[in-house]
């Protein structure tokens, strides 16, 4: 799992590397039961505070996607979300809806808008089977 | 003490030398286990600041609280919890690395042999070396050796950086800073003044921006970041006149237009789009550019 921060992308930092967590996740980057780089070690090669990798860590705690294990470290969860289905659908759809303000902003109209997200989601099931493969 | 309580509490800070007014109404805190930056131009007032932290300097008016205590009257109960290591380093000559870190060791009432061993390799200092005979940049190492091993709650630190060159910079900063902050997070405050910013920029919690002994700027870094964005648009034909209130540094230039957005963003970008620009981009500052931007 490869983690690159961007200073300029003006998101908080700690959501930088939860999102890349759940990105490596979703495209098997990372896989359930698999452990989590360290804080500290993180921290210096990210050359970000060990606080901000922590904070990250304990936001992908509460939403279910890692677990901690006592003196062994963060490790990816199976099934991870602890919320019901409407709390995970209200959840995605305030990020649509980010990306939909985003679009409006860009002049991408909604076929484009629609098109991206099939190209997108290929990409990912893509991603999927090569690392499956890979196995 | 609370936890809650501030480490570093200043309040309306004045110090005057002569008829200068070195720090003027200066006012900040620094919670717990926070990486807090204290960035100014050089004279902006920053080494007065830690002096008057470190009773080095007395205040003229205001007052200064470490650990809830004023360092003018509760010393030894101030300087025994925290480590400061000075823009300049300076040891007895004679010393040997060693020697120099035995005898820091010998003020104070716990010292870590192991983060001071872990750090001589990594550093590949060597112990019966004169400082003398040190390098600018290995004098400051083994000056924050002597700092962290302590396991004190505060760090200070003044300039750590300036006057090294970049590949030692990259590489020790996080390196010490991570060792300092591993064994108590929460517990572990770091306060560091300098004016080459990028260099921690993923390090710093929150800063404050000092210009002329007054407060510029207080923001968490995140926060800054989120709310300075730097703003382009292409248009199709020359660029228009485009003022609103909340921005700064309007650059007009045959179709493109650039500017810096101090918050109100999504309002800017609304009204920037309304005059049909071909291509608009957005991006944070950097803290380095925030404090640039702060001080212009």
């Amino acid at each position: 799992m490869v983690i690159q921060l961007n200073f300029k992308s003006g998101k908080p930092v700690y959501l930088q590397v939860a999102d890349q967590v759940k990105a490596a996740a979703a495209s098997g980057a990372l896989r359930p039961g698999e452990p989590l780089p360290s804080i500290r070690p993180l921290a210096e090669q990210l050359r970000i505070n060990r606080n901000t990798v922590a904070k990250a860590y304990a936001e992908l705690e509460g939403q279910g996607v890692i677990e901690t294990v006592a003196g062994r470290g963060c490790f990816l969860k199976e099934n991870h979300s602890p919320f019901r289905k409407e709390v995970r659908l209200k959840l995605l759809s305030e990020e649509i809806d980010a990306a939909i303000v985003q679009a409006h902003h860009l002049q991408v109209d909604e076929k484009e808008f629609l098109g991206l997200v099939r190209d997108r989601l290929d990409r990912f099931a893509q991603r999927n089977k090569a690392t499956k493969e890979q196995l | 003490m609370n936890p809650d309580n501030p480490v570093i509490e200043i309040n309306h800070l004045v110090r005057k030398y002569g008829r200068t007014d070195a720090v003027n109404d200066l006012s900040l805190r620094v919670r717990r286990g926070q990486c807090y930056g204290f960035f100014g131009r050089n004279g902006a007032g920053k080494t007065t600041t830690i002096k008057c932290l470190l009773n080095l300097l007395r205040p003229t008016a205001g007052q200064v609280h470490v650990f809830g205590l004023e360092p003018a009257r509760n010393e030894v109960a101030v300087k025994e919890r925290l480590a400061y290591v000075p823009d300049t380093v300076a040891f007895y000559p004679w010393m040997t690395v060693r020697g120099v870190l035995e005898y820091l060791a010998s003020f104070r009432k716990r010292w870590n042999r192991n983060t001071e061993r872990d750090l001589i390799n990594q550093f590949r200092l060597d112990e019966s070396k004169k400082v003398n005979a040190l390098s600018r940049g290995q004098k400051t190492q083994l000056a924050l050796i002597g700092a962290i091993c302590a396991e004190p709650e505060l760090l200070v630190l003044d300039e750590p950086t300036s006057g090294l060159d970049p590949i030692v910079r990259r590489e020790f900063i996080e390196t010490v800073i991570g060792a300092y902050q591993e064994a108590a997070p929460g517990n572990r405050t770091v306060f560091v003044s300098t004016h080459l910013i990028s260099e921690f920029e993923g390090l710093i919690d929150e800063f404050t921006v000092i210009e002329n002994g007054r407060e510029a700027m207080t923001l968490g870094a995140d926060e800054a970041r989120s709310r300075y964005k730097k703003i382009r648009a292409r248009f199709a034909g020359l660029a228009p006149e485009f003022k609103p209130p909340e921005v700064k540094q309007v650059r007009r230039e045959g179709r493109e237009l650039e500017f810096i957005a101090n918050g109100h963003s999504e309002e800017i970008l609304e009204r920037l789009n309304a005059l049909g620009p071909e291509e608009v981009r957005t991006e944070s500052l950097t803290l380095e550019e925030i404090f640039v931007a702060a001080l212009k």
